[in-house]
């Protein structure tokens, strides 16, 4: 009997990637988001403490919680106001096809929700079925226009995100489609790397400026958002909340991308657990907790992730690539086509190739087609209906009649280093780590 | 025509006034004193002309559509920003990022610009009477980009396709650009271009545009291709 012994060096994975490379000449590009095994804390790194003798709780199933949100309140003359905490993040039109990008507007329109634009400008499809749209600019500047923004609801000022902070986007040649190009001037088939600095500010106190000049646009009139990638969090979002942002997001390294250099998405940033407690510790720091909301992203998967995130700090979540697989990203349909990308269901991150099997990181209208507005639409709704009952079930069992009320004294860490991270005692013990 | 006498007043308040002026139909506003205050003139969408007489701060007459905007002193970063459609024209010089991600319309310097003039343009004109500083053009996608005098170091890096023209010496042409044998209608529209944007007392300093040099994106950035590997490297 022979006994088989694979390194632990060099696993498979690796010896694919190194092999991969040694072809191509070139890093190695994907969408998704990080694939590593998590053995960093998360947020399956906290239980809740609900209710005993020590506290009461609300009957789960039918005792009033308020999930209502708003956001905006520091300076905007119309702040955004949500039925919900948990929005759909900024993801392009070109990215995600146009009937991604419609049934994402119209799910979130239908429960109260908002969604956001992206790195290619607004659809006017996605405007007119969208109840609060958030329109997004980037570096790029792609799509950008005057007319669009002032018809937007808030305007989200975007530094990075989490998957790959301080690099801008990718959008293979594949993707760029005949539409997709007029829509951001760009030649037909390039492979479309944006840049990562805005082209007219670049530090924070000239972000101070350009905020005011977003203000000018919009009248003072929407809630002025700035999202960043989670990296340096604690100084970075004081230097948001001196900018005078309305509402500051953090995105952490779980969160999700159309397509990436694969190494940024597994080795840049801070998890998202770990960069809530430093974004609540700067707000706090600067006496603005409170007053900036704050909304966190990365990886938020259900409503059990994000009522701990609001817990720990947070006014909402955002969702991406939980909302994609709501729209049947990875469902075993279309088999075959996973097949001929060299995947399978349930393991494919090709978003990068713009041959997504069921319709949404795709510009090819044959896929495109997979995915029917109507039905996606249902099923995003369907999905923030199910996370927002998930809150507060949480919310109830915690005693709390309004889910914002959700505080880390709610929960207890099940791993030293989650008690480290977020300041909340070891569960057997009374005693935080690292204090 | 109608005043705006900027004083003490807040920025706030000198744009909602301009606003006003143009809801009611004025098309010809003089604002005296701007103090080179930031984000004035900023999303001005109807055809009206504003005059800035002295500097401007950052972002002046950005995210525009349509009016034509005159300051007879300098402006700061971001002149015009993203704008759509329309004419600014800055009699003295501009600050880091000017006509970045502009869109369409006109943007004209008679001065120098410092760097980054043009980043991110997606069409329209920029003419610039002196020298720009670095990074000019970078990673322009439409549009023509002309300047008279000397150009910075890593000009014109990793465009797409945007037309750039040069009077002056280029310290560096940046990755990917390239310089192209000017055409008949090139050296027609850079002089036609020069003789409608530009006052004779500086266009007679600059050379003629037979002599301009022409450069675009060699394309070899486009596309993912390890056979351009060098390139790639020192992409910045």
């Amino acid at each position: 009997m022979s006994v088989l012994q694979a390194s632990g060096v060099f696993q498979p994975g690796v010896i694919d990637d190194i092999q991969t490379k040694a072809a191509s000449g070139l890093y190695r590009i994907r969408g998704y988001g990080t694939l590593r095994e998590r053995r960093w804390a998360t947020f399956d790194d906290l239980t809740f403490l609900p209710c005993s003798l020590t506290r009461i709780p609300l009957e789960g199933y039918r005792e009033k919680c308020s999930t209502k949100t708003v956001l905006g309140t520091r300076f905007a003359g119309k702040p955004v106001e949500l039925d919900i905490p948990v929005m759909i993040t900024g993801m392009s039109w070109g990215a995600l096809s146009y009937n991604a990008k419609v049934a994402l507007a119209k799910g979130a329109a239908a429960v109260g929700s908002s969604n956001t634009t992206g790195d290619g400008g607004m659809l006017l499809a996605e405007r007119e079925n969208s109840r609060t749209l958030i329109y997004e600019v980037l570096p790029s500047r792609y799509g950008i226009n005057i007319h669009h923004m002032r018809m937007a609801d808030a305007i989200e000022l975007t530094i990075g995100q989490g998957a790959k902070p301080g690099t801008g986007g990718l959008l293979l040649g594949s993707k760029v489609s005949d539409t997709i190009a007029r829509q951001r001037d760009l030649p037909i088939g390039v492979d479309q790397r944006s840049p990562a600095r805005h082209p007219d500010f670049l530090g924070p106190d000239d972000m101070i400026i350009k905020v005011e000049e977003l203000r000018e646009a919009t009248d003072w009139q929407v809630p002025i958002f700035i999202k960043m990638g989670a990296s340096r969090v604690f100084d970075d979002v004081k230097l948001a909340a001196k900018a005078k942002a309305d509402v500051i997001v953090v995105d952490g390294m779980e969160g999700g991308t159309g397509a990436s250099p694969a190494i940024l998405q597994e080795h840049t940033g801070i998890p998202t657990l770990a960069a809530v407690c430093e974004a609540r510790a700067a707000l706090e720091d600067c006496g603005l907790y409170g007053e900036v909301q704050l909304v966190i992203a990365g990886g938020i998967r259900d409503g059990v992730d994000a009522a701990k995130a609001i817990a720990l700090g947070a006014d909402a979540v955002y969702i991406g690539t939980a909302a994609l697989i709501g729209l049947n990203c990875n469902r075993p349909i279309h088999v075959e086509d996973y097949h001929q990308l060299g995947t399978e269901p349930y393991h494919c991150h090709h978003c990068h190739t713009g041959r997504c099997p069921v319709g949404i990181t795709t510009q090819d209208p044959e896929l495109m087609r997979r995915l029917d507005i109507e039905e996606g639409a249902a099923r995003v709704s369907n999905l923030l209906r199910a996370m927002t009952l998930e809150i507060q079930m949480l919310a109830r069992a915690c005693g709390k009649s309004d889910v914002h009320h959700l505080e880390p004294e709610d929960m207890a860490a099940l791993s030293m280093e989650a008690s480290a991270i977020c300041g909340i005692p070891l569960a057997g013990t009374r005693r935080v780590f690292g204090r | 025509m109608a005043e705006i006498d900027c004083g003490a007043r807040s920025t706030r308040e000198i744009n909602a006034e301009l606003k006003q002026w143009i809801q009611r139909g004025e098309t010809d506003i003089v604002v005296r004193h701007p103090g080179a205050r930031h984000n004035l003139a900023v999303a001005i969408l109807s055809p009206a002309r504003v005059r800035l007489e002295g500097s401007a701060g950052y972002f002046c007459a950005g995210l525009i559509d349509g009016p034509t905007i005159e300051i007879s002193g300098s402006a700061g970063w971001g002149l015009a920003e993203s704008m759509m459609n329309g004419r600014v024209v800055v009699e003295g010089n501009a600050g880091n990022g000017a006509a970045a991600a502009i869109r369409g319309g006109t943007v004209v310097i008679h001065g120098d610009a410092a760097a980054r003039l043009g980043a991110s343009m997606k069409g329209g004109l920029v003419i610039v009477g002196g020298n720009c500083g670095y990074m000019a053009g970078f990673m322009a996608q439409k549009g023509t980009l002309i300047v008279c005098g000397d150009a910075g170091e890593a000009f014109a890096d990793s465009m797409y396709a945007t037309t750039c023209f040069v009077g002056g010496r280029i310290a560096d042409l940046g990755t990917d650009a390239v310089l192209a044998e000017p055409t008949a209608e090139d050296i027609a529209f850079v002089d036609d271009a020069l003789a409608a944007w530009l006052p004779p007392a500086i266009r007679g300093k600059r050379p003629p545009a037979r002599e301009f040099r022409k450069v675009v994106a060699g394309r070899k950035l486009w596309n993912f291709d390890h056979r351009e590997w060098k390139l790639w490297q020192e992409a910045l």
